[in-house]
C-alpha cells in the first residue's frame, strides 16, 4: 500500500500571536511551531493502514519554508519512511496555488490513498485535501473521523451536524482527517534516531499565482469581563436590560 | 498540633526505583556520552564537547566519531526553563571565543539598578551590595538561552531528544551505565493506553546529570554513594512572573523586607526583559518557620506595593511559573562530582551563588569543565572516576568554587532571621568573607520546625493578582487530566500538614479535602518545591507540565 501524508508547520495552539509590522502576517519571534496538530491524524492514519496491510510505504510531504524540514522530521520519527519537501519561503494563505504544487508532486507517484487534515490551524481553509483531489481527479472524502479499507474500497464515517454520514469510495481517494480518527503514537526515541537517517528530499519550486490577496489580519477583539448583574429572581430585570441595551441580542 | 517537622512525613527517596542493577535492555540505544537535561550546563556540556571530537577529528581522528545525545524532559527545549535572569557572560565568551557579546541572545545589558528594603508602604533605597552589582552583565530569558544553545549544540550534530525524562539510573556495581526513560501513554491507574510507548535504556560511557535544581537522579547517586556535603543542600522558592508592562523600566531593581516576615530569607528582583517586558519574581527560604508561608501569595502582595504597581497596573501577565533554587553554597557542594560513568553539573549539585542570584555561568561553566574531562578520558579509554575526577579539579582551581567560596557563609547567617542575618551578612562582605568565616552550621530543610505563623489576606483582583489557578494557567501547562500521579505523599498526612502543602506548592497541586490530603498532579509545574520539604518528585511522561516561552 502506498500513501502520501501531506502535513504543514503551524504555530503552536498555545503560542501568543503577534503580527508583524506589516499587518499581513504574524511575527514569527518566539512563537513555537508544530506539525499541524490534524495532521498527526492523517500520519497516525496511514501508519496504521500501512502496518495492517503488512508492507507499503508512506511518503510525507510539506510545501513550506527550509524550516518545515523539522516537520516532516516529525513524522518520520512517528515512522513514515521518507519526506519530501517542496521549499518555498513565499507564503500564500490562498489554497489553491499550494494544492497545484502538491497535486503536481504527487500525480506520478502512484499512491493509493492520500491524506491531508481536514484543516491547518493558522489558515482555517479547509480546502487543500479537497483541491488536490480535484486536480488529480479522485474522490474526496473529507473530515473522516473512522475508516477502513478493505481491497480498493474504502469506507469512511464523516462526523456531520447532528450525526454521522457513512460513504464508501473506490481507492485510490483523498481522505482529510477529523480528530478522533485515532489516537497519534508518541515518536519513540529510537524512531527519532531514526528519522535523522531517513530520506528527505528538499525540491526548490515556485509557489503558483493565486487569486486571493491577503489584505490584513487582526487579532481577536479582548473578550470583555464577565460582570454579575445581581442574583435571584431579582436580577431578571437587570439581566434582560443588559441583553437589550448593552448585547443588543433581544 | 500546633508545631511539627516536616521530615516526619516525608516518605524516602525510593532508592530501588531510581538505582537499577538489572542489566539494561537488550534493546537498548547505545550512546558515547549523554547528558540528562537540556539546560545551561548540559547543553554547554554538550557543545563543548561536540566542539573538542570535532577538532581531534580535524587533527588526527584518533577518537572517530562520537554520539552526544541531550535527555530533555520538556516537550520542546526551554519549556521547563525559569530563570531571573541577569548574567554573567563570561561562560558564554569561553563557550563561544569567535562570537560577540552581541551575538549572543541577551535582551538588554544592565545600565541602572537599585536596592529597596520595603516596608508596607515606603520604600527605602540601600546602597547596592557588591555582591548584587551587575555592571558588565545582560538581561536574558532563560527559555531563549537554552533554544539558542539548543540549535548551536545540533548544528554541531549533537541529537537532542525533548520529551524524554529519565527515571531511573542504570547501574553496575558503582558504575553508573546509563540511564531509563519514562514510559509515555499510561491512563491514571497505570494501564496502557491506545498510544502507549515503553520506556527505553539508554546506555553511555558517560553520564552527565545536568538535571538542575533538586535533581532526581542526582540526589539518588549521591544517597546511594554516601555523597554529603558538610552541610545539608538547602532550597528557596522562587516565583516569577513575566508582565507586559504599562510603562518603561529602565533597571534591575531588587528588593528585600516587606511582605516577607522577619524569619524569613529572601527578596524580590525586578528586570526589564524588554523596555516594556518586565520579569519580576519573589525568592523565598524553604526554611522559613512560618507553617503557612506561600511564596506565590507573598508575590501577589508584593505587587501591590507602590515600586511595583506603577509598572503593571494598567499592563498583562503573560507568563508565570515557578522553579526552586539550592541555596546551600560552598558548605553544601556533595565532597565529589564525578564518579565512574558519571559527572554531575550545574544546580543538581548546587554551583549558585546565592548573594547575587547567580547560576546560569556556573552551570555553563561546569558543563565546559565536565565535557574537558570527558574528552580526555574518552581519547585514553577510561572513564572510572579517577579519571573524570579531572572535573572536580578543574572545577576547583576555577571562579565557580572562589565564588562559592568567597559568599560561603552569607545565606547561613540568615537562618537566625533577617536582622540578625543582614548585619552579619554585611560584615562578611566587607571582609571578603573573613567574618564569620567559619562554617555555620545548617539544618535541612525538612528539619526546621514549622509552627503557626503570619498569613497573606488577599484576594486576587484577577487582574494585578491572580490565584494559583489562574497563575498555573499562565505556565501553559497542559498535562493531560488522566496521567498517573507522580508525587508520593505519606499515608496518613495530619490536616496540619496537608494544609502547610497547600502553601509550599505555587501551583494548587495539593488540596486540604475532608479525608486528608488531596493532589491534583496534573498542576504541577515541577518547581520541586513539596520534594524538598514533602512529597516527593517523580518525573512523569515527557512533554507534561509548564510550557515557558519567556521566563
Ligand atoms: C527565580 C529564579 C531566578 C534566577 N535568577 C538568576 C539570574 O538572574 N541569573 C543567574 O545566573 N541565575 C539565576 N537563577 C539560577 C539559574 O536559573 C540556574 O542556576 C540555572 O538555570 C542552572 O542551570 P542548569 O542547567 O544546571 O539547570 P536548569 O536550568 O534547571 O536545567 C535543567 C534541565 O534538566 C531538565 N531535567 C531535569 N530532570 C530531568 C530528568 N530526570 N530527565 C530529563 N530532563 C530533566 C529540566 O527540565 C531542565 O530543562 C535563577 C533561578 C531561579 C529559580
Amino acid at each position: 500500500m502506498k500513501i502520501a501524508v501531506c502535513v504543514k508547520r503551524t504555530p503552536d495552539t498555545e503560542t501568543r500571536i503577534k503580527i508583524a509590522s506589516d499587518g499581513k502576517s504574524i511575527d514569527e519571534a518566539g512563537v513555537k511551531f508544530v506539525l499541524n496538530p490534524y495532521d498527526e491524524y492523517a500520519v497516525e492514519e496511514a501508519l496504521k493502514l500501512k502496518e495492517a496491510a503488512g508492507s507499503g510505504e508512506v511518503v510525507v510531504v510539506s510545501v513550506g519554508a527550509a524550516s518545515a524540514q523539522e516537520t516532516i522530521r516529525n513524522a518520520l520519527a512517528m515512522g513514515a519512511d521518507r519526506g519530501v519537501l517542496l521549499k518555498t519561503d513565499a507564503v500564500s494563505l490562498d489554497p489553491l496555488p499550494t494544492a497545484k504544487l502538491l497535486a503536481g508532486e504527487l500525480k506520478s507517484g502512484e499512491y493509493d490513498l492520500i491524506f491531508f487534515g481536514k484543516l491547518a490551524i493558522d489558515d482555517y481553509s479547509h480546502a487543500v485535501g479537497a483541491m488536490v483531489a480535484e486536480l488529480l481527479g479522485m474522490p474526496a472524502v473529507s473530515s473522516v473521523s473512522d475508516l477502513t479499507v478493505d481491497g480498493s474500497v474504502g469506507t469512511a464515517e464523516r462526523e456531520i451536524e447532528g450525526g454521522v454520514e457513512v460513504v464508501e469510495f473506490p481507492l485510490p481517494a483523498a481522505v482529510t482527517a477529523e480528530k478522533g480518527l485515532n489516537e497519534p503514537r508518541y515518536p519513540a526515541l529510537r524512531g527519532i534516531m531514526m528519522a535523522k537517517k531517513k530520506p528527505l528530499d528538499v525540491k526548490d519550486v515556485t509557489l503558483p499565482e493565486g487569486g486571493l490577496e491577503l489584505v490584513a489580519l487582526t487579532l481577536p477583539p479582548q473578550r470583555q469581563e464577565g460582570r454579575i448583574v445581581g442574583e435571584g429572581p431579582d436580577a431578571v430585570p437587570a439581566l434582560i436590560d443588559a441583553l437589550r441595551n448593552e448585547a443588543k441580542v433581544l | 498540633m500546633s508545631q511539627f517537622v516536616p521530615a516526619d512525613y516525608q516518605p524516602k527517596l525510593p532508592l530501588d526505583r531510581l538505582i537499577l542493577t538489572d542489566p539494561p535492555s537488550e534493546e537498548r540505544i547505545e550512546m558515547d556520552v549523554l547528558f540528562v537535561g537540556g539546560g545551561p550546563a548540559g547543553l554547554a556540556g554538550a557543545i563543548e564537547l561536540a566542539k573538542l571530537v570535532r577538532a581531534d577529528n580535524e587533527q588526527d581522528g584518533s577518537l572517530g566519531t562520537v554520539s552526544i545525545g541531550v535527555l530533555e524532559k520538556a516537550g520542546a527545549l526551554g519549556e521547563h526553563s525559569l530563570s531571573g535572569a541577569v548574567v554573567n557572560p563570561r561562560a558564554l565568551r569561553e563557550l563561544f571565543p569567535g562570537l560577540s557579546d552581541a551575538d549572543f541572545p541577551f535582551t538588554t545589558a544592565v545600565t541602572k539598578e537599585s536596592v529597596y528594603l520595603l516596608s508596607d508602604r515606603s520604600a527605602t533605597r540601600v546602597p547596592t551590595p557588591p555582591s548584587m552589582k551587575n555592571h558588565g552583565n545582560y538581561i536574558a530569558s532563560i527559555c531563549e538561552i537554552v533554544r539558542w544553545l539548543g540549535e548551536k549544540a545540533e548544528g554541531l550534530g549533537v541529537d537532542i531528544f525533548p520529551g524524554f525524562p529519565a527515571e531511573a539510573l542504570l547501574t553496575e556495581g558503582d558504575r553508573v551505565l546509563g540511564v531509563r526513560t519514562v514510559a509515555t501513554g499510561r491512563d491514571r491507574d497505570g494501564s496502557e493506553l491506545s498510544n502507549f510507548m515503553p520506556q527505553a535504556d539508554v546506555t553511555a560511557k558517560v553520564t552527565a546529570l545536568a538535571e538542575g535544581t533538586r535533581g532526581l537522579l542526582s540526589q539518588a547517586y549521591c544517597e546511594w554513594q554516601n555523597l554529603t556535603g558538610e552541610n545539608p543542600q538547602i532550597f528557596a522558592l522562587g516565583v516569577k512572573e513575566l508582565w507586559e508592562l504599562s510603562r518603561p523600566l529602565d533597571q534591575v531593581i531588587h528588593t528585600m523586607g516587606w511582605p516577607l516576615p522577619k524569619n524569613a530569607f529572601g527578596g524580590s528582583f525586578f528586570y526589564p526583559l524588554e523596555p516594556t517586558v518586565g520579569a519580576l519574581g519573589l525568592v523565598v527560604g524553604l526554611d522559613a518557620p512560618g507553617r503557612s508561608l506561600d511564596v506565590h501569595e507573598l508575590l501577589q502582595a508584593l505587587k501591590t506595593h507602590r515600586v511595583f504597581r506603577e509598572y503593571l497596573e494598567g499592563g498583562e501577565l503573560i507568563e508565570w511559573g515557578a522553579k526552586t533554587i539550592p541555596e546551600g553554597g560552598f558548605y553544601a557542594l556533595p565532597p565529589r562530582r564525578s564518579g565512574d560513568g558519571v559527572v554531575m553539573l550545574g544546580d543538581s549539585v548546587g554551583f549558585v551563588d546565592v548573594p547575587s542570584l547567580k547560576g546560569i555561568h556556573y552551570a555553563m561553566q561546569s558543563g565546559i569543565f565536565a565535557a574537558r574531562a570527558i574528552f580526555s578520558a574518552l581519547k585514553v579509554d577510561d572513564t572510572s572516576g579517577s579519571t573524570l575526577g579531572a572535573y572536580d579539579r578543574m572545577v576547583d582551581a576555577s571562579f565557580i568554587k572562589d565564588d562559592l567560596y568567597r559568599t560561603r557563609n552569607v545565606r547561613l547567617a540568615y537562618k537566625d532571621g533577617f536582622y540578625k542575618g543582614s548585619v552579619k551578612a554585611g560584615l562578611m562582605t566587607i571582609t571578603g568573607g573573613r567574618m564569620f568565616g567559619n562554617r555555620i552550621d545548617m539544618h535541612r530543610d525538612a528539619d526546621v520546625p514549622r509552627d503557626v505563623g503570619e498569613k497573606t489576606d488577599l484576594i486576587p483582583d484577577g487582574k494585578l493578582t491572580v490565584s494559583k489557578v489562574d497563575a498555573v494557567f499562565k505556565s501553559a501547562n497542559a498535562t493531560r487530566d488522566n496521567i498517573p500521579p507522580h508525587l508520593i505523599a505519606a499515608a496518613d498526612v495530619p490536616a496540619e500538614v496537608a494544609e502547610f502543602y497547600t502553601h509550599v506548592c505555587p501551583a494548587g497541586v495539593y488540596e486540604v479535602a475532608d479525608d486528608g490530603l488531596r493532589i491534583n498532579a496534573p498542576n504541577c509545574v515541577d518547581c520541586k518545591a513539596t520534594d524538598v520539604v514533602g512529597p516527593r518528585w517523580m518525573p512523569r511522561e515527557g512533554g507534561s507540565g509548564p510550557a515557558y516561552k519567556r521566563m
